[in-house]
């Protein structure tokens, strides 16, 4: 018996942890590093044709979202909510079931993850989880300066 | 939070068929005593059990399910109605995942494979734990992950 309670303890330890650490982390938007891990900028660049529409004029927020996923329509509210206000930022839902491609080379691993991109494409931030309001309003700012700016 | 808008937002929602998600939570906590006993005991018998209830949510639906029907008779009519619905697919097709994972650890406590028995009931655990704490569907999750892994083997 004593094995099982090592086990149910070492469960709720992970669970603890697990909930601890996405608390503090979820709905965060964080910079993006300009070029990936090995050197090819181009695969953080999203385009026209990877989308399926035009990009923003300023800058695009881009979400995955999957069919078994509670928390997407949550964040689908929210994004909705933030961009009312400015017409050059476009919002773009996607299903990563169907977009298996940009899923494996953004390395995207949950739903939803939220990514801003400026107005060339290039993504600046990204989130997992349902973004906070405050996070996604400094976000999307930071990505209309990074437009500016280049 | 309870605007004409939202009011026939509600509706529609019920209509096509969304739960209370309260039902959901109330439903993890039970899964997870369960579990958690039949991990201290090592008990195959109390698995199968959970298995049982976990075949039944998936092929009703959870808000039909053993436990969203005890919420439903004993628990929701003392509480006031709920703000938002949830679409009953992801907390479903997570049901699925946990019956996987309780048959495996019911393979394992019932075949002596402890190993198995453990780890496989100990996931199910950090998975309703995660749901009835602080509502995170792991199952979900797995879903992804799995849509990954089955498209980069082509």
């Amino acid at each position: 018996m004593w094995v099982g309670l090592v086990a149910l303890l070492s469960a709720v330890v992970v669970t603890v942890a697990v909930a601890g650490y996405r608390r503090r982390t979820d709905g965060r938007f964080r910079r993006v590093a300009p070029t990936s891990p090995a050197g090819r900028s181009d695969l953080l660049r999203l385009s026209e044709s990877d989308l399926g529409r035009p990009l923003g004029r300023d800058a695009t927020v881009v979400q995955f979202s999957s069919e078994f996923c509670a928390p997407c329509r949550a964040a689908e509210r929210i994004i909705t909510d933030a961009v009312a206000g400015h017409d050059g930022v476009r919002y773009v839902d996607l299903d990563s079931a169907h977009r298996m491609d940009l899923v494996r080379r953004l390395n995207i691993l949950r739903t939803p993850t939220v990514v801003i991109t400026d107005r060339t494409g290039r993504v600046v931030t990204r989130t997992v989880g349902v973004p906070t309001k405050q996070s996604l309003h400094q976000s999307v700012q930071a990505a209309l300066s990074a437009g500016v700016s280049r | 939070m309870t605007t004409p808008t939202h009011t026939a937002e509600l509706g529609s929602q019920r209509a096509a068929g969304w739960i209370d998600p309260r039902g959901q939570r109330f439903a993890a906590g039970i899964t997870t005593v369960v579990l958690a006993v039949a991990l201290v005991l090592q008990n195959p018998w109390v698995l199968l059990f959970q298995a049982l209830v976990f075949a039944v949510s998936v092929a009703a639906g959870p808000a039909n399910g053993p436990y969203g029907l005890v919420f439903r008779t004993l628990i929701r009519p003392r509480l006031s109605p709920p703000l938002d619905l949830e679409d009953p697919r992801p907390p479903r097709f997570a049901q699925l995942v946990g019956l996987i994972f309780s048959v495996a650890g019911v393979i394992g406590f019932a075949g002596g494979i402890w190993l198995l028995g453990l780890i496989a009931t100990g996931c199910a655990v950090v998975a309703a734990l995660l749901n009835a704490l602080i509502g995170y569907c792991l199952g979900c999750e797995a879903y992804l992950l799995g849509r990954r892994l089955l498209s980069s083997r082509r």
